[in-house]
């Protein structure tokens, strides 16, 4: 007896109960709230501008349509369905982009990367004519899939610095393909005043 | 011999001790937490990484249709063109009834809220004509978009393409 306690002895204990405590708390928090990020589908990166917006409405979760506008002027198309990728892009992961600029080539075309970044996706060229059929093709094709149970909502990510050209290229290609209703996503302003 | 001096020394000093100790230790056993806590730790740390906190949100917008019936006409005198210069510079012009419309009035971007409001106030069927210029940000545009969202005002703006003409009027006014 006295033998073994002269072995325990040194090194003070440590009740790590309420540690365990909070940290399963906290385990079960983000646990809850996490909405994974698929690697494959979110990979073009963006700086989003800032809004506080009056009439709080969030992202749609699923039946989205993005359109990414990234710095150096790209309109890249995408939908969250594979199934719908597949038939459109003829790939899983496909993804479309345009290049409203028609002096000039994507970024993706030139560089082989967005953003500065590696592309993992197979990507289709399209040009305005193309672009604005696909907006069509892919609304179709998920109108046949689900039988015209749902319909895309289309939310336009860009990024803070692109030119307003871009947008206004882009806004009448939407226009033009009576897709008339869009949403721009922003992220949520902290509230100073005066910001520019 | 040694033996016995060392056990002797180690129960003379445990002694105060020991006795109280035991007795409440006595009950339940002693659960080793420590690799548990290291899984959860594992765990949180991962879903900490992984997760994407804080969803974004959207702004609406609707766009004509651009229909023959979609097609309004506007007395000018309740119109107001907010002009965007490619700096990001602010320029209010309100239209007059004969068609004609005001000189343009740079307005801070501080101060575009108030006098929204402030236009809006004086005539109720304010429609706003937005022409940005192509060599703006982006950011500018949401930035106005939200000022008019903030305002109290009924929202009812539209997007107008900025011509040569605009171009000119931003450039006198700019100096």
């Amino acid at each position: 007896m006295g033998k073994s306690r002269s072995i325990k002895k040194p090194g003070v204990k440590i009740d790590m109960t309420p540690l365990v405590d909070v940290i399963m708390l906290l385990l079960t928090f983000f646990m809850l709230t996490a909405t994974f990020k698929a690697e494959m589908s979110e990979n073009i990166e963006v700086k989003l501008p800032k809004s506080l917006n009056v009439d709080t409405t969030k992202l749609p979760e699923k039946d989205v349509m993005t359109l990414t506008l990234t710095k150096a002027g790209d309109i890249y198309v995408d939908v969250d369905n594979f199934k719908v990728r597949k038939e459109v892009f003829g790939d899983e992961f496909g993804i479309g982009v345009y290049h409203p600029d028609s002096t000039g080539k994507s970024e993706v075309e030139t560089t082989q990367k967005i953003g500065g970044k590696d592309v993992k996706r197979k990507v289709i060229v399209l040009n305005r004519e193309k672009f604005e059929k696909t907006l069509g093709d892919l609304r179709v094709a998920l109108k046949n899939m689900t039988q015209n149970k749902s319909d895309y909502k289309i939310v336009l990510k860009g990024d803070k610095d692109v030119d307003f050209g871009v947008v206004e290229d882009l806004m009448q290609s939407l226009k033009d393909t009576r897709n008339t209703r869009f949403s721009l996503v922003t992220d949520i302003d902290a509230g100073e005043p005066g910001k520019k | 011999m040694a033996g016995g001096d060392f056990d002797a020394a180690e129960s003379g000093n445990s002694r105060k001790k020991q006795p109280k100790w035991k007795k409440g230790k006595k009950v339940g056993v002693r659960i080793d937490m420590t690799p548990m806590v290291d899984v959860i730790m594992l765990l949180l740390t991962f879903f900490m990484l992984t997760t994407t906190l804080a969803m974004p949100q959207v702004m609406q917008i609707n766009l004509p249709k651009g229909d023959q019936e979609d097609k309004v006409k506007v007395d000018m005198g309740n119109v107001l063109y907010v002009r965007v210069s490619e700096k990001g510079n602010i320029y209010f012009s309100q239209g007059i009834s004969n068609g004609t419309e005001g000189a343009p009035e740079n307005v801070s971007f501080a101060n575009m809220k108030s006098k929204l409001e402030q236009l809006y106030a004086a005539n109720n069927n304010l429609l706003i004509l937005l022409k940005f210029d192509r060599k703006m940000k982006y950011t500018t545009m949401v930035d106005v978009l939200d000022e008019i969202n903030k305002a109290k005002i009924e929202k009812r703006y539209s997007f107008m393409k900025m011509e040569d003409i605009d171009r000119e009027i931003v450039k006198r006014a700019e100096g």
